[in-house]
């Protein structure tokens, strides 16, 4: 009796894991970015569109990447603290799409929407091993031609290569300047990828710590 | 003799329990798939009525796919020209209580690897959606500069009323005006612009992509969609058509899944087949006892009988239960199959259905059990007992 019980449960387990593991499926990006509850700008999570493209211009040595979701929600109380505000509800976890050439790690890819004066402004930012920025590319905004050109403008782009999440992010002073009618935009721009390198930082670091606390038990 | 068919089933639990499962899956496959087809008319009916539309004026071509489109908010090729609209609010005789006019547009965006979906509506458009509610500022526009922003396309462009929002494509700014609640249809991914805005952002100046009608009296259906048929650049196309349409795709794609199902029922029914012809193989010696010490062979085949209807009515109640308890999952995976999927559940198991789907289980395991009972009851007690 208790073997037919078992094999009963088994089968039942069996039936119940898949079908579940299809609804989850389906709901899996609604539970993840908890989208519907949200004010706007608390952006749902921001795809990576192009990634062979970005691998290839930032990375040209890179073999492959692989992409990881970090947890941050149990860091709250330090992210507010470096980010100067509390987390928006999107960014109690980031994912962070690691590029190697074979098993050796070259740096990370980020993602994210901000808030632009006429629409989301999508950002792919690219950092080294060490968590300086190496690159950053806007991959979808929808700002009209002024501003979209300075916002693309190669120079002002360039100018956030080698920043750190601590580095000061002035703009007109750390950073150059944009025209008066980008500067709202660009704005957006700066704090999207500062906050991001501080959530990379923190999630790195509460890695590394974690990797210590299990090395010495 | 249940307590002995009962008792002699418990003998090999895992075996027994084995088919008892196969069975329960195939009889859950069946439960769902004859709930779905159901539960998938009685969601599109409502859908349709929610909708508040039976006919729709079209650009002529296939005007299925024309209607199909229209209502997953997705462009068409071609357009009407705007005097059908006019004809059609025209038309006392078909007594049209509103006419909507729709201008479609999809503008494609290779750099953002998307496209941006655009609706141009006047207010007739209120009194065919009655599920429009402002989730924040007004649910209608402030001026021909103003948009409204379906909720998910509020939320991935980060816009809330006030904001400014301009289109690259069209070179065209406006102003946020509302952002609307989720409704669960394709409005939620769309930014719509005044009627006359649309036409003047997509260089369509007096064209519509279709027109969406409600009469006074749906009676009239068949007077109404012969006068509107005469309408110029235009074709009508009925609701009911529409829903007939996606139903015998629906029933297509249920007759294949029903075939998938009866195949899994009759390998059940051979699984019924070998495990009770197994146990009657294993039980030779105390089956003749049994004949030995009186048992008529009516009495024998009644036994494997009644195991093979245990066994069978225990696997179609689970199999109920089970398509009771994951029919949702299963649903997930109905509705990626099946066109213009209703957002309402499409799990509508009835009694009717219960009992039938149970009945038929049953019934080919008996079926199943026959062979094997057979062989039991022709045992001959002198000649099995030599052997023991």
């Amino acid at each position: 009796m208790r073997r037919l019980l078992f094999a009963g449960a088994l089968v039942v387990a069996v039936c119940v894991a898949f079908v579940g593991w299809r609804t989850v499926g389906v709901l899996s990006s609604d539970t993840f970015t908890e989208s519907k509850a949200k004010p706007p700008e608390a952006a749902p999570l921001c795809p990576w569109r192009e990634p062979e493209t970005d691998l290839k211009a930032f990375f040209p040595d890179a073999t492959r990447y692989h992409g990881e979701t970090r947890i941050l929600s149990g860091l709250r109380l330090e992210l507010s603290e470096r980010l100067g505000r509390p987390p928006t509800g999107d960014e109690n976890a980031l994912r962070v799409n690691r590029a190697y050439r074979n098993e050796i790690p070259l740096g990370s890819i980020l993602t994210r929407r901000v808030k632009g004066d006429y629409g989301a402004i999508e950002l792919v930012l690219v950092t080294d091993t060490n968590r300086n920025v190496r690159g950053l590319r806007l991959q979808r905004l929808r700002e009209p031609e002024p501003i979209a050109s300075a916002l693309q403008d190669p120079k002002w782009l360039g100018s956030f290569v080698g920043k750190r999440a601590e580095d000061l992010w002035r703009p007109g002073k750390d950073m150059p300047d944009v025209p008066p009618e980008a500067q709202s935009s660009a704005g957006a721009v700066i704090d999207g990828v500062r906050s991001l390198l501080i959530l990379l930082t923190a999630a790195d670091e509460s890695q590394t710590k974690n990797l210590a606390e299990a090395h010495h038990r | 003799m249940f307590l002995l068919a009962f008792r002699n089933l418990i003998r090999r639990p895992l075996r027994n329990g084995l088919t008892v499962a196969g069975l329960a899956i195939a009889v859950a496959v069946l439960v769902c798939l004859s709930s779905f087809g159901n539960g998938y008319k009685r969601a599109l009916s409502a859908e349709v009525d929610r909708m508040g539309v039976q006919l729709m004026l079209v650009p002529l071509g296939c005007p299925y796919d024309a209607a199909a489109r229209v209502l997953k908010g997705r462009a068409l090729e071609f357009s009407l020209p705007e005097s059908a609209l006019a004809e059609a609010r025209r038309d006392a005789a078909v007594a049209v209580a509103v006419a909507a006019p729709l201008l479609l547009a999809a503008l494609p965006r290779p750099q953002a690897g998307r496209a941006d979906m655009w609706a141009g509506i006047d207010e007739s458009a209120l009194e065919l959606k009655p599920w429009w509610q402002a989730k924040a500022g007004q649910k209608w526009f402030l001026n021909e500069h103003s948009a409204i922003l379906g909720a998910d396309a509020a939320e991935v462009e980060l816009r809330s009323p006030g904001d400014r929002l301009y289109s690259p494509e069209a070179q065209y700014e406006l102003r946020v005006a509302g952002v609307l609640q989720r409704s669960g249809t394709s409005d939620d991914s769309l930014f719509f612009v005044p009627l006359k805005t649309a036409q003047q952002m997509f260089k369509l100046p007096g064209r519509l992509t279709a027109v969406a009608i409600r009469l006074h009296d749906p009676s009239l259906l068949r007077a109404a969609s012969a006068r509107l048929q005469r309408i110029p650049g235009a074709q009508v196309v009925t609701l009911t058509e529409m829903m007939g349409t996606f139903l015998n795709l629906v029933g297509a794609v249920r007759t294949l899944l029903f075939s998938i199902a009866l195949v899994a029922i009759a390998i059940s029914v051979l699984s019924v087949f070998n495990t009770l012809l197994a146990a009657v193989l294993e039980r030779t010696g105390e089956l003749s006892v049994m004949r030995a010490i009186g048992a008529s062979r009516w009495q024998i085949l009644g036994l494997i009988t009644t195991e093979a209807v245990l066994l069978t009515g225990l696997g179609s109640i689970g199999g109920i239960l089970l398509a009771l308890f994951v029919g949702r999952g299963i649903e997930n995976l109905v509705k990626e199959l099946v066109p213009l999927a209703p957002e309402q559940s499409l799990l509508s198991p009835t009694t009717n259905i219960l009992l039938e789907t149970a009945a038929m289980g049953i019934v080919m395991g008996v079926l199943g059990g026959l062979y094997p009972a057979w062989r039991a009851c022709r045992h001959h007690p002198a000649e099995a007992l030599k052997a023991e």
